[in-house]
């Protein structure tokens, strides 16, 4: 492996520190929300007021759905107001030509083996930049609304229903809802796949560390190798 | 029958005491949801106010609705207030029929424009001009858009006319369309249910019939009275799907001692209805205390979220029958199969890579 040429400081502590907040809570969410679906364990027979099975699985869905969140809201008050140039929406711009023209082109044919050299990005790269877009951005608000819009059912006129109950009907009843929050629990883990798979190949392609970066907070910019 | 007669004048007619006749008002009042301080507006409405008339008309149904409506709880008093409501149409109760029977809607439309309820039973079918149902020498299709332009409001009876139900169920070779895709400049209330509970019918009728206006809707369109909160939340298997006690099978142990049905498909937690309040035949029971799942019968296209003892729903995906789960795993799968190719790809390019830098070398 060639000489370390410069360290470059990418990821702040905020954006760290949200990343495996998000992790974390996907992760659980994704279980407890399974769980709910397609609850495991039957209690032996007796008293129900001595089991708290499903509504102990659901509790755990909602208090991590909260802390998720909240931290999603920290994430986006990072990215508007943060002043962190490696961490803002400013350079995202996907109806821009400047944006999605010659950048991502060459990302996307990088990708698919059309060229050999690798664009390098510091921060994300176009296409990481659109990945997380769908996936993070449009993916947590969609299951935040859903989410939101089923807490607010048992409590009719209450905070989440009265701000999200209109999702119901845009998803055609609660039941379609339910559906459409299960199925789009699955992007979860086709997203991490798909994360882990690009990350640890940038780092073996490219070697900029970037799979430290986010513990670390810095990537590297390394020299060829020496003949 | 008269039509200016009140509702108390009917009472009295048919032997019913003024105590019974007061103890209905307070009943329907209770199912409203209604204030205490509400029941004289009720009586007072009952005892003046004329009959209001109502044209019922059936479309693609199966009739339930109308069995369920003349099979309600108080059988004096509730049939009483069907005889009450000045049914001067019915196709299928009225005595008269053809084109007697016609030429009698014609008469209320004219005679009480834009003042009588019309009352839809059932859906109607949109394709091929409405041909799949034809009544009294016309499609319903036409029937309902003439018999809706002068009424003052519309009663959608059960899910047949609320959402489409199992006419409307894919592939809908009918074209069979809920009544609000029909009429759009009419204020409307969606009854749902397969079919409603009667003393949520009689409700609605009591409702307008005493403010003159339909009662408070929900985002869906349906009475806030009956239709606000789920069968879930008001059902008495909630401590037992609370405490993670389920039936998993209808033989066993747990079905005997009633635990909740949730994982035999139980739609309970997506299903707004009254069923665990009121109950059905006069509060005798309602399915899920009968030992069934709620299959969602209230609910728009319940036909299609089915197995009804399923709790995942199936859908078509890729010409097979498939759930969230199986299109999930699908999915998860390909992500996998695509990163494994994509990084066996760079490994054979980065060796081959590596070989020409090394014969530059050499
Ligand atoms: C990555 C995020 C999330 C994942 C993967 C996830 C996953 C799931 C899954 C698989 C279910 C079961 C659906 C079913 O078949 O009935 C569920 C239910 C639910 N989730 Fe989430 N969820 C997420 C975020 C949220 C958020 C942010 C909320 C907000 C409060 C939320 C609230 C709910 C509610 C209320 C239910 C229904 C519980 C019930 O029916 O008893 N979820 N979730
Ligand atoms: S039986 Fe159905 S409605 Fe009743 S608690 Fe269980 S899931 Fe809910
Ligand atoms: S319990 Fe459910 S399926 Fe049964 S009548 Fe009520 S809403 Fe319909």
């Amino acid at each position: 492996m060639g000489r370390i040429i410069e360290e470059i400081y990418v990821w702040r502590l905020p954006v760290r520190l949200y990343h495996w907040i998000n992790a974390l809570c996907m992760v659980a969410l994704f279980v407890t929300g399974m769980y709910i679906a397609a609850p495991l364990f039957n209690p032996p027979l007796g008293e129900a007021v001595f089991y708290k099975g499903m509504a102990w699985w659901r509790y755990l869905h909602f208090v991590v759905a909260f802390i998720f969140i909240a931290n999603f809201l920290f994430r986006l008050y990072w990215a508007l107001f943060g002043g962190d140039k490696y961490a803002r929406f400013g350079g995202f711009r996907p109806w821009s030509p400047s944006w999605w023209g010659k950048p991502f082109r060459e990302q996307v044919e990088s990708y698919l083996f059309l060229r050999s050299d690798e664009p390098n990005y510091v921060g994300h790269n176009p296409v990481a930049a659109l990945a997380h877009f769908l996936f993070i951005f449009c993916g947590s608000i969609f299951m935040i609304f859903s989410g939101l819009a089923m807490y607010g059912e048992n409590n009719p006129g209450g905070f989440s229903e009265t701000l999200f109950g209109w999702m119901i009907p845009l998803f055609g009843g609660s039941y379609t809802l339910h559906f459409i929050h299960h199925l789009g629990s699955w992007m979860l883990p086709i997203y991490v796949i798909m994360h882990l798979y690009a990350v640890i190949r940038h780092d073996v392609v490219d070697r900029t560390s970037v799979t430290s970066s986010i513990i670390t907070g810095y990537k590297h910019k390394v020299e060829e190798e020496p003949d | 029958m008269q039509r200016n007669q009140t509702f108390a004048d009917v009472f009295r007619a048919r032997g019913v005491s003024r105590r019974d006749f007061l103890k209905f008002c307070s009943l329907t009042s209770v199912y409203l949801g209604l204030s205490p301080s509400m029941v004289p507006n009720i009586v007072q409405a009952m005892e003046n106010k004329p009959r209001t008339p109502v044209i019922w008309l059936h479309g693609l149904e199966c009739t339930c609705c109308s069995e369920s409506f003349i099979r309600s709880s108080h059988p004096t008093i509730e049939d009483l207030l069907f005889n009450m409501i000045s049914l001067d149409y019915d196709d299928l109760l009225s005595a008269a029929a053809g084109t007697q029977l016609e030429d009698q809607r014609r008469r209320i439309m004219k005679e009480y424009k834009g003042k009588y309820i019309l009352a839809v039973e059932g859906n109607a079918s949109t394709k091929d001009d409405g041909v799949y149902c034809m009544v009294g020498g016309d499609s319903f299709l036409n029937t309902l858009k003439e018999t809706a332009a002068d009424a003052a409001a519309i009663i959608a009876w059960g899910s047949c006319a609320s959402f489409g139900c199992v006419q409307n169920a894919h592939p809908n070779p009918t074209g069979a369309a809920p009544i609000s895709d029909i009429i759009k400049d009419k204020p409307i209330v969606k009854v749902p249910g397969c079919p409603p509970i009667s003393e949520v019918m009689t409700g609605v009728i009591a409702h307008f019939h005493t403010f003159g206006t339909l009662p408070d809707l929900d985002r869906l369109g349906r009475p806030k009275a009956f239709y606000k909160t789920r069968i879930h939340d008001k059902c008495y298997r909630r401590a037992f799907f609370d405490a993670g006690m389920f039936v998993e099978s209808f033989e066993d142990e747990a079905t005997r001692k009633g635990w909740c049905l949730y994982k035999m498909g139980c739609k309970g937690p997506t299903t707004y209805n009254s069923c665990s309040k009121i109950q059905w035949n006069g509060g005798t029971s309602f399915p899920i205390g009968s030992g069934h799942p709620c299959i969602g019968c209230s609910e728009p296209n319940f036909w299609d979220r089915g197995p009804f003892y399923q709790r995942l729903a199936e859908v078509p995906f890729l010409g097979t029958d498939s759930n969230a789960d199986k299109i999930g795993v699908i999915a998860v799968g390909a992500a996998a199969a695509g990163a494994a190719a994509h990084a066996a790809v760079t490994a054979v390019k980065k060796a081959k890579e590596e070989k020409h830098d090394n014969k530059d070398k050499a």
